[in-house]
């Protein structure tokens, strides 16, 4: 969604001259580059617990975040007003980062049309925008989804359901004279079914989210989250803890990709690989998987919670291959490493709010689709597991060590998948698992749950994955 | 850089306005906090961060509704009209007879100073932008990295100081007024080594503290270099069950789902496994977890909660038996139940079995896995199990053997605290959590 650029420039109430004073206060010690990133955020939200939408509320935040660059150091500072002097004064905070000793690097070409026009494409075009909308009007649609949750399954004892919603206003100019602005909305709706059967408790949650606004919110929607919600119950009740050891794992399609996310994604992201903690820093151009294999970070997917118009640098957001047939070819770029390494950024600067600097972030991250049937990777494994929900992955960069909790999934015996399985970790090393996907399915599918990364700050992720066998990983169990 | 008079006074004013524009009752926290930050790379100023943060929030009852807000654009005009957009929202919502604020005899009385228990340092005011920069480099390791232990280089070497200064006002329409203020200084280093064959291994030490003067500076990035040095070499363990003693750094992981279990919100939703254990012993009789949130000049200790309900150092757990649940004041009415607070405050796990230190441990157990982190997993919240990815030694007659590689502790929580042979005295004062070094017999290691 993206407003005309006086909208923005109205917004925060800036125009072109004061934004120039910004950046030449900024870069008033020497500074190499200088950028500027305003943001208007407003979120709603509601909650239904024990039968009714009885809270909700909404949240204001604004501000702008004024960064100077000094070769690769960072000088930040922010304000939550954008009154002249308040925002002078952050300029000349972030600008004591230099001195007039410090090199210079150079961080785009200077832009003199200001960047205009600014929409490259609209991914997240809203039909019903969420600040036009009344809330009142979103209580039905969590009635219906706690009514369709109960219907589906008589052992439903508590539903929990939960809207929330944003839309962020951001306006970005920098010491390239490069103007950006967009609109970004992000829908979520998020449900916990408790189930009590024979005195034993289990829960189950689900979420959806999407770039989006209210057009949402359908039938169609309560309708699919519900049958989520519900669906794997009876395993879970039923689930064991397998006997543990190295073996082989089959990946099920979709939020799988949870791990090549936090197992390989990250140690992709360049500022690792530039300071030299990544496994990864030494491998640019060498083979990391077996032949096939295309390893994606994208931020154009229509509508995706990952997608970005532009990213909090003002790059456009792009498609990214990290890994094309097997060899590592990029890592995931803000100006700071495209600077380092000489190449062209990636659109992967990201930042949770106008309270942080950007540094390299995934957007949507996910394998695709190889040749293989998902059915006959299953069928070639004699003693192994299956795994369709990942959950709490944790990877450590320089090692590449990785420990996944299994919130579901079956043990594999002889081609099958018999006994449902959870609460069981799942441990290997990242570049290890990548040299061990033996079988890559053709049934890729993008996950549409809420992702968020934690990797400093808080940003809205996606991941996906086709059906993968990786030939040994150890499975923690009794 | 405290609240000011003005601030102070405008949050009276949308208490007021709330009131007077269809609200019956309100609660308002206004914060205010500053934070400076230093971040070091491989020897040098990598990067300075500047953040001032102010934030109103509203928590508003109105026709027997409930709704929470908050923004941090505090012109008057302004906030006049969020606060009437709020009640208008709040009035949407479907009833709640339940929700409420806290009666007077339960919110906090002696907190309108705001450093009531001393968490704020006055050498505070005198940090600059040179002494930030000189804490963070001062310690570091990198300059010396050429004379460091033969076996591994440093590849690389982060660390940040940050200080930072929180005040916050709480008022409601039943006449609380509630302040505390606190100071912090942090410092971490977080190394990567490189070892003769290539691989990577990364450290981390911290230090957190309300006043300067106390912060450990000095061994931070030693003691980040000897973590990492230190699992150079991991191998491979076999499965079964081992006794496990868990250092003190990271043996939060398993005590704070039980604190989570024993919160009102999980138990009042049916998805804890400590339902129903109020008053009953489920842990053994050597066990005592106190909150002891009056603790003076000590990180994480304050005087009321979030509603504004006064704190008190009382027993969660004593000798094995369940004394508290963490209930507010919606979720007790909810349960039928007595509120208490919402949330555990300055957690102490108390001595068990005459060790003072993890190394008195370790002597006394002799043969056992020392956890001294953990590397993902996750428990559930409704049957109590946890699986998690361990990082520590194989102990050998009380000595560390070598780092283990690929293990994994599973098991369900209150198994593995009945089986709790040692608890020592060193938990870590920077965490608001007291939790020391603690050992549990049978404990099933996958690996």
């Amino acid at each position: 969604m993206i407003y005309s650029k006086d909208y923005y420039l109205g917004l925060f109430n800036v125009d072109f001259p004061s934004l120039d004073r910004l950046v030449q206060t900024g870069l008033s010690q020497g500074g190499s580059y200088c950028d500027l990133f305003f943001e208007n955020t407003t979120y709603g939200s509601l909650l239904l617990r024990d039968g009714a939408v009885t809270s909700g509320g909404s949240h204001i935040d604004f501000g702008v975040g004024i960064r100077v660059l000094c070769g690769e150091k960072t000088g930040y500072a922010y304000s939550e007003s954008t009154a002249s002097q308040d925002m002078l004064a952050c300029a000349r905070s972030a600008a004591q980062i230099a001195d007039s000793s410090s090199p210079v690097s150079v961080y785009g070409t200077p832009n003199p049309s200001r960047g205009e026009p600014n929409p490259l494409a609209d991914r997240y075009p809203m039909q019903m925008p969420w600040r036009e909308c009344s809330m009142k009007g979103f209580l039905p649609f969590l009635t219906l989804l706690e009514t369709k949750v109960r219907a589906k399954d008589p052992r439903v004892v508590k539903v929990m359901a939960s809207l929330a919603f944003q839309v962020t206003d951001v306006l970005m100019y920098n010491s390239s004279r490069e103007l950006k602005w967009d609109t970004r909305p992000m829908g979520s709706v998020s449900v916990t079914a408790v189930f009590s059967q024979s005195g034993k408790t289990e829960n189950k949650s689900t979420s959806r989210s999407f770039r989006t606004g209210a057009e949402m919110l359908t039938e169609a929607l309560a309708e699919e989250i519900s049958a989520d919600v519900v669906s794997g119950i009876d395993a879970r009740f039923e689930a064991i803890r397998p006997k543990g050891g190295k073996m082989p794992v089959v990946m099920g399609a979709g939020a799988s990709g949870i791990l090549l996310h936090e197992a390989m994604g990250h140690s992709f992201e360049a500022d690792f690989n530039r300071k030299g903690t990544s496994i990864f820093a030494d491998k640019m151009g060498l083979r990391i998987c077996p032949k096939g294999i295309n390893i994606i970070d994208d931020g154009t997917l229509p509508g995706n919670r990952g997608s970005l118009n532009f990213d909090d640098e003002g790059v456009p957001g792009q498609k990214t291959y990290m890994v094309e047939d097997g060899v590592l070819t990029s890592y995931l770029h803000d100006r700071i490493s495209a600077a380092h390494y000489g190449v062209k950024p990636t659109g992967n600067g990201r930042r949770e709010s106008f309270r942080y600097a950007p540094i390299p972030r995934m957007r949507a991250t996910y394998m695709e689709s190889g040749s293989a049937k998902a059915p006959d990777l299953i069928a070639s494994v004699q003693k192994g597991i299956f795994v369709d929900e990942f959950s709490n992955g944790q990877v450590k960069i320089g090692e590449g060590d990785f420990t996944f909790f299994v919130k579901s999934g079956f043990l594999i015996e002889d081609g099958r998948l018999t006994a449902p399985v959870k609460d069981i970790n799942i441990i290997g090393n990242g570049p290890q698992a990548l040299a061990d996907m033996v079988g890559v399915a053709d049934d890729l599918k993008i996950d549409p749950g809420a992702w968020t990364c934690g990797k400093e700050q808080s940003a809205p992720v996606s991941c996906g994955i086709p059906t993968v066998l990786i030939k040994e990983l150890t499975v923690g169990g009794e | 850089m405290r609240l000011d008079s003005k601030e102070i006074e405008l949050a009276r004013h949308c208490l007021d306005y709330a009131l007077e524009n269809g609200a019956d009752k309100v609660r308002i926290t206004l914060t205010k906090s500053l934070l400076n930050l230093v971040g070091v790379l491989n020897g040098e100023v990598d990067k300075t961060s500047h953040a001032l943060d102010r934030s109103l929030q509203l928590n508003i009852f109105a026709d027997g509704r409930y709704g929470t807000f908050s923004s941090n654009r505090l012109e008057r005009e302004g906030l006049e009209q969020f606060i009437r957009e709020a009640i208008v929202t709040v009035k949407m919502l479907e009833k709640d007879s339940l929700r409420d604020l806290p009666s007077q005899e339960r919110t906090v009385k002696d907190a309108a100073g705001g450093n009531e228990l001393d968490l704020y340092d006055p050498e505070y005011v005198n940090m600059s932008a040179e002494k930030r920069r000189d804490l963070a480099l001062g310690s570091m390791s990198w300059p010396l990295k050429d004379k460091l232990e033969k076996g591994f280089t440093l590849v690389s070497e982060e660390g940040e100081y940050s200080d930072s200064i929180f005040d916050s006002v709480t008022i409601d329409s039943n006449g609380l007024f509630a302040r505390h203020t606190e100071t912090s200084f942090e410092i971490g280093y977080e190394v990567t080594v490189e070892d003769g064959e290539g691989n990577l291994y990364s450290g981390y030490w911290w230090d957190a503290t309300p006043r300067l003067g106390d912060l450990k500076i000095a061994d931070c990035s030693a003691t980040a270099i000897e973590r990492a040095a230190a699992q150079i070499g991991p191998k491979g363990i076999k499965s079964g069950k081992y006794t496990v003693v868990i250092d003190s750094e990271c043996a939060s992981k398993v005590l704070t789902p039980v604190l989570n279990a024993l919160g009102g919100f999980s138990l009042q939703q049916k998805n804890s496994f400590m339902d129903g254990t109020i008053g009953k012993k489920v842990f053994p009789e050597g066990l005592t977890v106190m909150d002891l949130p009056h603790s003076r000049g000590e990180t994480g200790s304050r005087l009321f909660d979030s509603e504004g309900v006064a704190t008190r150092d009382s027993a969660i757990i004593e000798k094995g038996v369940v004394k508290e649940y963490f209930l507010n004041t919606y979720i007790a009415a909810k349960m039928g139940m007595e509120p208490t607070i919402e949330d555990a405050t300055r957690v102490k796990v108390m001595p068990v079995g005459g060790c003072r230190t993890c190394k008195d441990i370790l002597e006394k157990v002799k043969d056992c896995i020392l956890v001294t982190g953990f590397n993902g997993g996750n428990s559930n919240s409704a049957t109590g199990n946890f699986s998690y990815g361990i990082e520590g030694f194989l102990v050998k007659d009380g000595k560390i053997e070598y780092p283990v590689k690929e293990a994994l502790m599973t098991g369900d929580f209150l198994t593995l605290w009945n089986n709790l042979i040692f608890a020592a005295e060193d938990a870590r004062l920077c965490m608001s959590k007291l939790i020391p070094s603690i050992a549990f017999a049978g404990v099933d290691i996958s690996a």
